[in-house]
């Protein structure tokens, strides 16, 4: 099966980083989509299928937090769980994250075996046979 | 809150290149002038504090960033990815450096990193200090702090 990623960051090198990390890891990762800034990710989720999203909080347009939030009052996307992969933060904005309705928080840089626990826990699985 | 100092900047700056990019660099003095082109990157940011961080260095350090954090070989892509790479490595230093200098206990926000290319970096106005580091390709990355005062 496969798991369905969306990772959104208006960097394109972080969303190859991160590309790269999913690949390293050991998830199973059926297809990958980007998005620049949050309004691109809304617009990727009314189009795919998406099992996880990993955003960063620091982005034009629409950041993640606000990405958080409107996922968070769609009927439709609120089950789409959201993990924000953002530089080091205070301990209020990361609290200010996860009150909005982000899963977890994975602080720049990260290794690729820590992007693979954060999302086995929230998902449950690796997105192999057992997806 | 601990003083700005060159030696915190060069810990945060060598740290942050070795866990996001896989590069091992020697702190070293300033270059006292840039051949080329010299690519700079700024990042405002905002605590009990505000002010901004830069990062200056050339094209070719930043390929070279751009290289290891992609994981591919040095050529044409790695050149297309330079800016963004620093653009990057800044917005992970801005957070390293708001969480060791104010304390990750202390609200603080980065804004957006924005990136220029010229023959010379851009004037620092209020530069409080300055670390820099030179990688094995003997490239230097300098990273220097503004502080405001208030």
């Amino acid at each position: 099966m496969g798991l369905d990623m969306l990772v959104v960051d208006d960097s394109p090198v972080t969303r190859k980083m991160v590309r790269r990390a999913l690949g390293l890891c050991g998830l199973e990762v059926a297809q990958v989509h980007e998005a620049g800034d949050g309004a691109e990710a809304l617009d990727q989720l009314g189009r795919h299928h998406i099992d996880l999203v990993l955003a960063d909080i620091n982005m034009p347009v629409m950041n993640g937090i606000e990405l958080v939030e409107r996922m968070s009052s769609d009927p439709d996307l609120c089950g789409v769980p959201v993990v924000i992969v953002a530089t080091p933060m205070s301990q209020d904005r990361v609290e200010h994250v996860l009150d909005r309705g982000a899963r977890a928080y994975l602080a720049k840089p990260f290794r690729p075996e820590a992007l693979r626990d954060v999302v086995v826990q929230i998902l449950g699985t690796a997105g192999g046979s057992d997806a | 809150m601990p003083e700005p100092t060159v030696d915190l900047l060069t810990d945060i700056l060598g740290t942050v290149l070795q866990e996001s990019a896989f590069i091992f660099a020697e702190p070293d003095p300033e270059p006292e002038a840039w051949e080329g082109e010299v690519l700079t990157a700024r990042i405002a940011f905002e605590s009990t504090q505000g002010g901004s961080l830069r990062l200056v260095t050339s094209p070719r350090a930043a390929a070279e960033v751009a290289a290891n954090m992609l994981g591919i070989d040095p050529g044409a892509e790695a050149d297309a990815n330079g800016q963004a790479a620093i653009s990057e490595l800044l917005n992970v230093l801005g957070g390293a450096f708001l969480t060791r200098f104010f304390g990750a206990a202390v609200p603080s926000q980065l804004g957006l990193p924005a990136t220029s290319v010229g023959t010379s970096p851009e004037p620092a106005p209020h530069r409080t200090c300055a670390a820099a580091v030179r990688l094995e390709s003997g490239e230097a990355i300098v990273l220097e702090l503004d502080l405001e005062t208030r």
